[in-house]
C-alpha cells in the first residue's frame, strides 16, 4: 500500500538504533515494534515490499506518542514526525485507523460553543463521579468561566480549544506576565477556535489545513502569536511544512512559544523575591523536541524560584501525547509512571509544565503542575 | 483491558478490507513457548518476524522464528530446553545495534530478546561490582551509578542503546577503552544458560576464580556459547579531572604520528580519536560543536585522574602534538563544550547519513606505528573504487572505522562497497593487524577468519565452541567460517516448510 | 598462509619434540610445580624454547618464548620504562602463564589474563596453534588465550606468548601503618594500588607521578601515622581467592599467619584453602574441554584445573 512516504525520507534511516531508548514506548515496552527503527521499518515494507496492514502493523502506528524524542536523538536527522503524521493521513483516510467515534470526539474542538457545552457536561459528570480518575481530569472543570479582555496590541495571544476551556487560568497568568514586561497582548477567542494539532496526530490532515486556513485568515498582520501550550504551538509552526505556501511559512515564523518569546524580554520583568520553591522543570516534548525552545523555560523561571532543578530522564515522555493517554490508556500509564519515578527522584516542591495535556495526565497520577508562567505570575503578585 | 481498547477493537474488527487476516496456525513449538512465558511475552507475527531479521549491519537474516521476551532465568531455561525439545536454534538478541550482523536470526530461530531483563539487580560497592540483567543500558547503569561517583568503563558509541548483554557478546570498546580496557576487563562473573539449559556462575566475586576462565572466554563469543542472564560489572570510581584536547592537523599523517608519539612518550591517555575532514564536517553540521571545518585532521585526547598530575601529561600531547605540526589545540573550557564534543564523535556515524543514505562502517586493527601508512592506502582505495570513505577511528588503540558512504539505489555499487572493504581488510591485516576490534566477526568477515588463523587455529576455535554447545544451538552460523561444524549454514536447523520459512 | 604464522625453525622443534603420542609435561622452573596436583608417574618432561623474540616498545607488546625468565623479560623491559602483570618471584613466562597467578602488586601492573594478547602453543596433535592476534584490542574469534591462561598446561604446550607492556608509573613507593584501617584506604584512594594487611599493619604502594603520588601521601596521612619502606615480600605458603569483602572478617576463616591483598581478595595464608567442587554444570564445560583439546589425555596428565 502506497502511505505516500517520500523515498527519500523514508531512506534517510540507516537503522543504527540510536533512537530506540528515546522512545517513551519502546522503553516501557523492549519491544522494537514499538520503537522508531521499528516503525519505519514496517513503513518501508508496507509501502515497498507491499506488507499487508496486519493488528500488528497498525498498532505498531498506532501506539506512537507522537512526542518525536526520537529526532533530537538522530544523526540522520531523519524526519520521523512527518513520516508518522503522513503514515496516519493515508491510514485514516483509508478508514484503517481513527474510527468514527474518535473522528466525533475531535469535531466540537473548532467549534467554541459546542465545546464549552460538552466540558460543562464533562464538569458535571466529573463531579457526580461518572468519570475515571486517571484521565486526570482536573477536579473542578470550570461550569462558567469569565471571558478574556484584551491587555494590548502588541501580540496577538493565543486561547485555543481544550486549555481555554479548562485552563483558561493559566491564559490569565500569562498575559498578566506580559502585562508586567510592557506587552499588550489580544487573546485571539474565536479567531483561532483551535490549532488542529490533536486531528493531525489522529491523520485528520484535511481538517487540520482548514483550521490553519481559518486561523491564518484571521490573523492577517504581522504581530507575533504567542503560545502558552507546547503542542499547539508546535502545531502552528508546522504550518509552513504542513500547507507547503510561503504564506504559511511567514505565519509560522510569528509563532512564538510564551516561553520563547519572554526570555528575550525576562530583563524587563520586575525584580521581586523569588518564591521558596525547588522547582523541577518537566519538557513538554513538543517544546523540547519539536520546537527545541526549552531552555527559555529556565531563563524564565530562574529569576523567581529559589531553585530549578532536572529532571534526570533526557526529556523522555510522560505518555500524554494530545489524545493518546485517552486512546492508549495502558501505554500511557506505564510511561507515565516511568516519568513519574523519575519525578520523584528529585524531590521537587513543585513541577512546572508548559502544557496542558502533560499537566492533565500528570495529575491523573497525583503528580500537580503548575504552567511555568502561573508560577511566574505568583511571584509577581505576592 | 479498557473499555476504551474494546471499544477500538471493536471497530477495527469490521474493517477487515485493509489488513490480512494474521495466519494463526498455531504449532506446539508456539504453544510450549507461550504456556513457558506468557502470550504477550511470545511474538510470532509477520511484522515482528522481519522486524528482528536485521540489526544495526547491513545483512538481513531473512525472517525470524518465534520471538520471546523473557523476563527471568528461568524463562531462559525453559526457552532452551523447548528448543533442545524442538531442536530449534536459538539467537540472543539485545539492542540489535550490532554492525557485523551477530544478532541476526539464520534459518529462522527462535530469538530470545533481553530487552524486558533490564534491572541494576544490586550494587555491591565492598566487592567492587553492580550485578545486572543483560537487558540494562550501558549509559543507563552508568546514570544509574553517578550519585555513588562510579561508572562503567567501556562506553562504545551506542552506549545510549546498546545493553550490558551485547556488550558482553561482542567485548565492547569505545574511545575510553585505551586506558581502561574493553569489556572483559570489567566482568567480573556471568551468570549464564548454557544450550543445554543448564544454569552456569563463570568467573566469580573472588580473586582469582578457579578453573579454567570460561568466564573470559564467553566475553566477545557473539552469542555462540549460551545466554547471559546476570552479569556482575566492575564499578570504576569516577575520575576527579578531566582535560580533552582538540587539536587540528593539515594532515592525516601528522595526526597519526602524534599519537604513537604520545604512547611513545609513556603516556596513556584515557582515549585517543581522530577523524578525518569528511566526517569532521558531516558531525560538525550536527551537533555544532565548534570542530574546525577546515582541518584536514582532528585528534580528540582526553586525559583524566587525579587533580595533581594531570595537567604535565596534557601538557605533554600538547607539545607532541605542536612537534607534529598541530595547526590548533584547543582544550574544552567546560563539561558542556567537552559533553559536545564527545557527543559529536560518539554519533559520528549516524551524521553521514546527511551525506548519503546507506554507510558501511569497517572495523580492523592495526598496529599504531602503521596507522599513517593504512590510511594512505585506505584513500588509494577510495578513489581506485570511486567511493567516498571517511575515518574516524580510536586512534589511541589502533582501531580503524573506515566508514564507506554511498547511495544503495546506485547501479553496482554495492560490488564496488564490498570490494573496497576486502582491500581495506587485506591492507590492515598485511600491515599486522586483526580483522575486528569491537564490531565482532558475525555473519560479516567469517570469510576472512582465513586471512588470519591457519585450519588448526580456527578448528581449535571450534573445540572451545564446541564445549559448551556440543549440538551447535547457540547462535550458529556465525564467527567460524564455513567448514567448521556450527558455522556451516548446511548445519542450521531444517525449518517445518510454509510455517516458518 | 594465514598472517599470524610465520615459520619458525625453533618452534617446529618445540613441535616435534612435544610429538603426537605419550604422556609429556613443560618444565619451566617448577616454582609452582604441584599446582593442580602431582604429575603422574612415567611423564616424560621437556623445556620450552626461550628467548624474547620481538620488542617494540611504542607498540608497548612484547613477544617472548615461554621458556624465558620473568626476570630476564623485565630486566629488557626496565630499559624503555615498562613491565607486564606477569608475577615476579623466579619462574618463567610460559609457567606464569599457565599457572595464571597475579603478582601480589596487580592493581598497579594488571592482570596476567589482560596481558596475555596471543599465544601460541602445541597441540596435543603435536600441531602448532595461534589463539589472539598482536593488538590491544581484538575481537576476531574466540578468546583461545583467556582460555590458556590458567589452564595448567592441560590444553596445550604453551610455546611463545606476545604480551602487552605497560608504562612504569614514574612514582612508586611504600608506607606502611600500624594505626589505620586499610578498607578505609581503599575507600579513599582514587585508583587504588596495591592494599597489603596482615591484620595488624597496613602496607600501600602509591604509584603515578610524583605531584600525585606526594598529594595521596598527603590524603592517607589523614587516616593514620605512616613511614616510608621498602617494597615487601610475600610470604611462602599457601594462596587463599576470596571476595573482596570477604576480607573484612578473615578471623572466621582458617588461614592461620596472613597477608591480604585488600581490594583484591587474594590471601597469601599459611593454610590452604578448603577445596570447593565446581558446580557439576560447570565441571561438565571443563571436562568437554580438556576431552575436546587433549582426547587422550597426554597434556601434563595429573594436574587437574578446576575444583581444588
Amino acid at each position: 500500500m502506497d502511505l505516500h512516504l517520500d523515498e527519500d525520507d523514508l531512506n534517510s534511516c540507516v537503522q543504527c538504533g540510536l533512537c530506540l531508548p528515546h522512545c517513551p514506548t519502546f522503553r516501557v515496552t523492549g519491544d522494537e515494534a514499538m520503537s522508531p527503527r521499528g516503525r519505519i521499518h514496517l513503513m518501508r515494507e508496507v509501502q515497498d515490499n507491499g506488507a499487508p496492514l496486519t493488528p500488528e502493523v497498525l498498532e505498531s502506528f498506532e501506539t506512537c506518542v507522537q512526542c518525536r524524542g526520537c529526532e533530537p536523538a538522530c544523526p540522520s536527522s531523519v524526519p520521523y514526525g512527518h513520516l508518522m503524521e503522513r503514515t496516519r493521513e493515508t491510514l485514516a483516510d483509508a478508514g484503517a485507523i481513527t474510527p468514527l467515534w474518535q473522528r466525533a470526539m475531535f469535531a466540537p474542538l473548532a467549534t467554541p460553543v459546542a465545546l464549552k457545552a460538552g466540558s460543562a457536561a464533562l464538569g458535571v459528570a466529573k463531579r457526580l463521579k461518572l468519570v475515571p480518575k486517571r484521565l486526570g481530569l482536573p477536579d473542578d472543570l470550570p461550569l462558567r468561566q469569565e471571558p478574556l479582555e484584551p491587555t494590548g496590541t502588541d501580540v496577538y495571544f493565543f486561547t485555543g480549544c481544550v486549555m481555554d476551556a479548562w485552563q483558561r487560568d493559566v491564559h490569565r497568568s500569562g498575559m498578566r506576565v506580559l502585562k508586567a514586561a510592557g506587552i499588550g497582548a489580544t487573546p485571539t477567542n474565536e479567531l483561532a477556535p483551535c490549532c488542529g494539532a490533536l486531528h493531525a496526530h489522529a491523520g485528520l490532515a484535511d481538517q487540520t489545513r482548514d483550521l490553519a486556513e481559518q486561523m491564518m485568515g484571521n490573523l492577517r498582520d504581522d504581530k507575533p502569536i504567542l503560545v502558552d501550550s507546547a503542542g499547539c504551538g508546535a502545531a502552528m509552526k508546522d504550518y509552513g511544512h504542513l500547507l507547503g505556501t510561503t504564506e504559511a511559512e511567514a505565519f509560522s515564523s510569528r509563532v512564538f512559544d510564551i516561553q520563547e518569546f519572554l526570555a528575550d524580554h525576562v530583563g524587563a520583568l520586575p525584580q521581586v523575591d523569588p518564591l521558596d520553591l525547588r522547582v523541577a522543570v518537566q519538557d513538554p516534548c513538543h517544546l523540547r523536541h519539536v520546537q527545541r525552545v526549552h531552555l527559555a523555560t529556565r531563563t524564565v523561571l530562574a529569576p523567581f524560584v529559589r531553585e530549578l532543578v532536572e529532571i534526570n530522564d533526557d526529556g523522555l515522555c510522560c505518555g500524554a501525547g494530545g489524545a493518546y493517554s485517552v486512546l492508549q490508556p495502558e501505554l500511557a500509564g506505564q510511561i507515565r509512571d516511568r516519568k513519574v519515578n523519575s519525578i520523584s527522584a528529585v524531590q521537587p516542591d513543585v513541577v512546572a509544565s508548559a502544557n496542558p495535556g502533560c499537566s492533565l495526565h500528570l495529575a491523573g497520577a497525583g503528580v500537580q503542575t503548575l504552567h511555568p508562567m502561573q508560577i511566574v505570575d505568583e511571584a509577581l503578585s505576592q | 483491558m479498557s473499555l476504551l481498547r474494546r471499544a477500538v477493537d471493536r471497530v477495527r474488527g469490521t474493517d477487515d478490507s485493509v489488513r490480512g487476516a494474521q495466519d494463526h496456525t498455531t504449532d506446539p513449538l508456539l504453544d510450549a513457548l507461550i504456556d513457558a512465558l506468557d502470550p504477550a511475552r511470545v511474538k510470532f507475527d509477520d511484522a515482528q518476524r522481519s522486524l528482528l531479521g536485521k540489526d544495526a549491519s547491513v545483512f538481513d537474516g531473512g525472517n525470524a522464528g518465534p520471538i520471546c521476551y523473557p523476563t527471568s532465568t528461568s524463562e531462559v531455561v525453559a526457552i532452551m530446553k523447548i528448543a533442545t525439545q524442538f531442536d530449534r536454534a536459538v539467537v540472543p538478541r539485545g539492542a540489535g545495534t550490532g554492525l557485523a550482523g551477530g544478532a541476526i536470526p539464520l534459518g529462522a530461530p527462535i530469538v530470545v530478546a533481553v530487552t524486558k531483563m533490564r534491572d541494576v539487580i544490586e550494587i555491591d560497592e565492598a566487592n567492587g561490582v553492580a550485578w545486572v540483567e543483560p537487558g540494562v543500558i550501558n549509559l543507563d547503569l552508568t546514570r544509574h551509578l553517578a550519585p555513588l561517583g562510579y561508572h562503567f568503563a567501556p562506553d562504545p558509541s551506542s552506549q545510549q542503546v546498546c545493553t550490558i548483554g551485547g556488550n558482553v557478546a561482542n567485548n565492547s570498546g569505545g574511545p575510553h577503552c585505551l586506558a581502561y580496557g574493553v569489556t572483559n576487563a570489567h566482568i567480573q562473573a556471568i551468570e549464564v544458560v548454557t544450550p543445554a539449559g543448564d544454569v552456569v556462575m563463570l568467573g566469580g566475586l573472588d580473586a582469582e576464580p578457579d578453573g579454567y576462565d570460561l568466564r573470559g572466554v564467553f566475553v566477545g563469543s557473539e552469542g555462540t556459547l549460551g545466554i547471559a542472564t546476570k552479569v556482575a560489572v566492575k564499578l570504576t570510581k569516577n575520575r576527579p579531572a578531566v582535560r580533552t584536547l582538540l587539536l587540528s592537523f593539515s594532515s592525516v599523517r601528522d595526526a597519526a604520528n602524534t599519537v604513537s608519539g604520545v604512547i611513545a612518550a609513556g603516556i596513556v591517555p584515557a582515549a585517543m580519536e581522530v577523524m578525518d575532514n569528511a566526517i569532521t564536517q558531516a558531525v560538525e553540521n550536527y551537533v555544532n560543536a565548534g570542530y574546525p571545518r577546515d582541518a584536514a585532521a582532528v585528534l580528540l585526547a582526553e586525559v583524566d585522574g587525579p587533580n595533581e598530575g594531570i595537567e604535565i601529561d596534557a601538557n605533554r600531547i600538547r607539545e607532541i602534538g605542536l612537534e607534529n605540526n598541530a595547526t590548533d589545540v584547543r582544550l574544552a573550557a567546560d563539561e558542556a563544550e567537552r559533553a559536545l564534543l564527545w557527543k559529536g564523535r560518539k554519533t559520528a556515524f549516524g551524521a553521514v547519513a546527511q551525506i548519503a543514505p546507506n554507510y558501511y562502517l569497517h572495523d580492523t586493527v592495526v598496529p599504531r606505528s602503521k596507522l599513517a601508512d593504512v590510511l594512505d592506502q585506505i584513500y588509494a582505495i577510495a578513489a581506485k573504487y570511486e567511493l567516498l570513505i571517511m575515518n574516524v577511528f580510536h586512534a589511541g588503540d589502533g582501531n580503524l572505522h573506515p566508514l564507506i558512504v554511498f547511495d544503495g539505489r546506485d547501479e553496482g555499487i554495492l560490488d564496488r562497497v564490498h570490494a573496497a572493504g576486502a582491500e581495506i581488510i587485506e591492507a590492515s591485516l598485511a600491515a599486522g593487524g586483526v580483522l575486528s576490534g569491537e564490531h565482532g566477526i558475525g555473519v560479516e568477515k567469517q570469510a576472512y577468519m582465513h586471512l588470519l588463523f591457519s585450519d588448526a587455529d580456527l578448528d581449535h576455535q571450534n573445540r572451545l565452541r564446541r564445549a559448551f554447545d556440543p549440538t551447535c544451538r547457540a547462535n550458529p552460523g556465525k564467527v567460524l567460517p564455513a567448514g567448521h561444524s556450527c558455522a556451516d549454514i548446511q548445519h542450521l536447523r531444517s525449518v517445518p516448510a510454509g510455517l516458518w520459512g | 598462509m594465514s598472517r599470524l604464522h610465520t615459520a619458525d625453525p625453533v618452534l617446529d622443534a618445540f613441535a616435534k619434540e612435544v610429538g603426537t603420542e605419550g604422556a609429556v609435561a613443560i618444565s619451566g622452573a617448577q616454582t609452582r610445580w604441584n599446582t593442580g596436583g602431582e604429575l603422574a608417574a612415567g611423564t616424560r618432561t621437556i623445556t620450552a624454547p626461550s628467548g624474547i623474540v620481538e620488542y617494540i616498545p611504542e607498540e608497548m607488546i612484547v613477544t617472548v618464548r615461554a621458556g624465558t625468565s620473568v626476570a630476564e623479560l623485565h630486566a629488557e623491559l626496565r630499559v624503555h620504562g615498562q613491565w607486564t602483570a606477569l608475577p615476579e618471584r623466579g619462574g618463567t613466562v610460559g609457567g606464569a602463564i599457565a599457572v595464571g597467578e597475579n603478582d601480589y602488586r596487580r592493581p598497579a601492573r594488571g592482570d596476567v589474563r589482560t596481558a596475555v594478547l596471543q599465544v601460541r602453543y602445541v597441540s596435543a596433535e603435536g600441531e602448532i596453534v595461534t589463539g589472539g592476534g598482536p593488538t590491544v584490542k581484538n575481537v576476531s574469534g574466540f578468546d583461545i588465550p583467556r582460555l590458556i591462561t590458567g589452564s595448567l598446561g592441560t590444553l596445550g604446550c604453551i610455546a611463545e606468548v606476545l604480551l602487552r607492556t605497560n608504562p612504569m608509573p614514574s612514582g612508586q613507593r611504600w608506607f606502611t601503618s600500624a594505626d589505620v584501617n586499610p578498607f578505609a584506604l581503599h575507600q579513599m584512594l582514587l585508583a587504588p594500588g596495591p592494599i597489603l594487611w596482615d591484620g595488624a599493619t597496613t602496607t600501600v604502594m602509591l604509584f603515578g607521578h610524583d605531584v600525585d603520588v606526594e598529594a595521596d601521601r598527603g590524603r592517607i596521612d589523614s587516616l593514620g601515622t605512616f613511614t616510608e619502606v621498602d617494597a615487601p615480600t610475600m610470604p611462602s605458603g599457601f594462596r587463599w581467592s576470596l571476595p573482596p569483602a570477604d576480607l573484612q572478617d578473615l578471623s572466621a576463616l582458617d588461614t592461620g599467619v596472613f597477608v591480604a591483598e585488600v581490594g583484591v581478595g587474594t590471601v597469601h595464608a599459611e593454610k590452604p584453602q578448603p577445596r570447593t567442587p565446581l558446580s557439576p554444570a560447570v565441571q561438565l564445560i571443563h571436562d568437554r574441554m580438556k576431552a575436546e583439546f587433549d582426547p587422550t589425555g597426554r597434556l601434563n596428565p595429573g594436574r587437574i584445573v578446576g575444583g581444588r
